[in-house]
């Protein structure tokens, strides 16, 4: 067996597992969208045929939470890069086990267990759309500052010596060299952020206030608080499209 | 430039003791010595990126030991190249220029005449290095560290990730272009052969100091020491002295310079054969005379079988009697 067919037959029932299990929860709350809502204890109407919990996405509320969603996925994608570039600029001069012990502090906060630390955020953080947004951050921060201080130190140690040599400051080093090289990860962090915002739920749930619903916490609402699953499913999908747009952009390449 | 009794101790880099050195003016100079000797932490002290513990590094009289690498005006080519991946040919060798931020035009201008100094052709130019064989990534890593017009080349190993081929083909081209340009010149090899055949002096350096300096030809047939000698080439060191000297001291005679079944060469004596190499060029003959075994290098067309006896005789004048106090 080639070395090819092997890895192909270990990686076949995850693959099949990750593609049947997406595809297959995306089939079903398309087609619990089309559902009529239950009535009394049901979820749904049986066998019924509906677009009436359609009908409600396009109202103010809905755009308000749609607007504020594409807002958080912006904000947190930004946010978690820019602390994670410094973050991963920090980290990267440290070598053996200071590095190991500068990554243990920045990945802290998810090694202490998200709701141990959004508990204490909440006691520090006013509630609201601020709050909301530096809670998502937080949590993401750490998986950021990973991929960037994995491009980073990926980066050939000889080129900044190297550039410098010739006579670049460390602002030119850090702008022709540093920059571009890390370009690729930084466009995969603004886009693992930016799909990480739009499914935000913790930080609103935690630290949002009444106005700062996003479609995952409305999702929640609806589906247990209200028992509307159609309507929680039609909101699921306008996720699903707004994350699949989102991949798609961030995955677009202009071509050489 | 000159260095004036360097010494470094560090965890991360092989330590250096008072090493000092003088290069000439336009000179070539390289530093030869084996893996860990310290040979590329003296080069990274010269050109700035480690910084002695004690000594002076003077250029054209001016102390420039705590001066930053950038503006110390040296180029260096490393040992990986260290050509950014992201430019074409063009944007590193311009880089440097950039940097210092010279009108665009002037830029354009010396990019081009340096790439053509080193025979990069014009359709390579505008390539990443990824996209360069070996030989033309060396060209543009030369035309980068040259188009500053540095007042000192360093060249740390740059030959070593070459195939012997494109070797020969870059020492001929790196020689070339530094006489062209008249640059003082620095290199770090481990290479003997390399050293030779590029350098107007080398230094040997062994254990963090310099053993010894001079040219090519007086290190491989006059040295001072065993080291030297068995490190630039392969050596018969026997016991002995020349008549009427201090005894204690040692001959050395090159493979090179005994010859197997001479005519016309005084007698040496007769051995066995032990082994018989070919290399293609030539043969490479290991003897037994008396208790000494002794390597001789001969013409491919003779090569004596193992167990055969020959006379083996030394060229007139080619003995060197090594110091007493030489290190062995």
């Amino acid at each position: 067996m080639t070395l090819l067919r092997a890895s192909i037959a270990i990686l076949l029932p995850t693959l099949l597992l990750v593609v049947g299990g997406t595809a297959a929860g995306a089939i079903l709350t398309v087609r619990m969208s089309l559902h009529a809502p239950g009535a009394g204890a049901g979820l749904f109407e049986p066998g019924s045929v509906s677009l009436s919990s359609w009908a409600s996405m396009g109202d103010a509320h809905h755009r308000g939470i749609v607007l504020t969603t594409i807002l958080a996925g912006w904000g947190v994608s930004l946010l978690s890069t820019a602390i994670g570039a410094l973050l991963a600029l920090l980290a990267v001069p440290f070598a053996g086990l200071r590095f190991m012990g500068v990554m243990v502090l920045i990945l802290a906060p998810r090694l202490s267990g998200v709701i141990a630390s959004l508990f204490g955020l909440q006691r520090l953080l006013p509630r609201g759309w601020i709050g909301s947004l530096i809670a998502e951050t937080w949590l993401l921060v750490p998986y950021s500052t990973l991929i960037l201080v994995i491009a980073l130190r990926g980066i050939d140690p000889h080129l900044v010596p190297a550039a410098r040599g010739l006579g670049a400051s460390r602002w030119q080093v850090l702008r022709w060299i540093i920059w571009p090289l890390s370009l690729p990860a930084v466009a995969l962090t603004l886009q693992l952020g930016w799909v990480w915002g739009l499914g935000a739920f913790l930080g609103p749930l935690f630290l949002g206030g009444p106005d700062q619903s996003t479609l995952a916490f409305e999702i929640h609402h609806e589906a247990f608080d209200l028992g509307r699953w159609p309507r929680a499913a039609a909101e699921g999908v306008v996720l699903m499209v707004l994350t699949a747009s989102a991949m798609a952009a961030g995955s677009w390449r202009p071509r050489p | 430039m000159r260095l004036e009794e360097i010494s470094f101790r560090f965890d991360t880099a092989p330590t250096l003791a008072g090493v000092s050195l003088k290069v000439p003016a336009g000179a070539f100079v390289s530093i030869l010595g084996p893996s860990g000797c310290g040979k590329t932490t003296l080069v990274k002290i010269v050109a700035g990126y480690l910084k002695p513990l004690a000594g002076r590094v003077l250029l054209h009289d001016t102390d420039i030991t705590n001066v930053p690498p950038g503006k110390r005006n040296t180029g260096m080519v490393f040992q990986n190249l260290a050509l950014f991946p992201h430019l074409s040919a063009r944007g590193n060798v311009a880089f440097g220029l950039e940097a210092r931020g010279l009108p665009s035009s002037e830029i354009h201008q010396r990019v081009e005449a340096m790439l053509d100094q080193v025979g990069l052709k014009p359709d390579e130019r505008n390539r990443q290095p990824g996209n360069l064989s070996g030989g033309q990534q060396q060209r543009v890593a030369l035309a980068r560290a040259l188009v500053i017009q540095p007042s000192l080349l360093m060249l740390d190993e740059p030959l070593s990730n070459l195939d012997s081929h494109l070797r020969d083909q870059m020492r001929g081209l790196i020689r070339q272009v530094q006489r062209d340009t008249g640059v003082t010149t620095m290199m770090v090899t481990h290479d003997p052969e390399e050293a030779m055949a590029m350098s107007d002096l080398i230094a040997v350096m062994n254990q963090g100091t310099i053993v010894e300096v001079g040219t090519g030809r007086d290190l491989y047939q006059r040295p001072r020491s065993a080291f030297v000698a068995r490190f630039l080439g392969l050596a018969n060191i026997v016991d002995g002295s020349v008549i009427g000297h201090r005894p204690g001291s040692s001959l050395l005679v090159r493979p090179e310079c005994l010859v197997i079944n001479g005519e016309g060469v005084p007698f040496a004596g007769i051995g066995k054969v032990i082994n018989s190499e070919f290399f293609g060029a030539d043969v490479l003959v290991t003897v037994v005379l008396g208790n000494t075994q002794v390597l001789v290098r001969g013409r491919p067309n003779i090569m004596p079988q193992p167990g055969t006896e020959v006379r083996v005789s030394a060229m007139p004048g080619t003995i060197h009697e090594l110091p007493a106090d030489g290190e062995s």
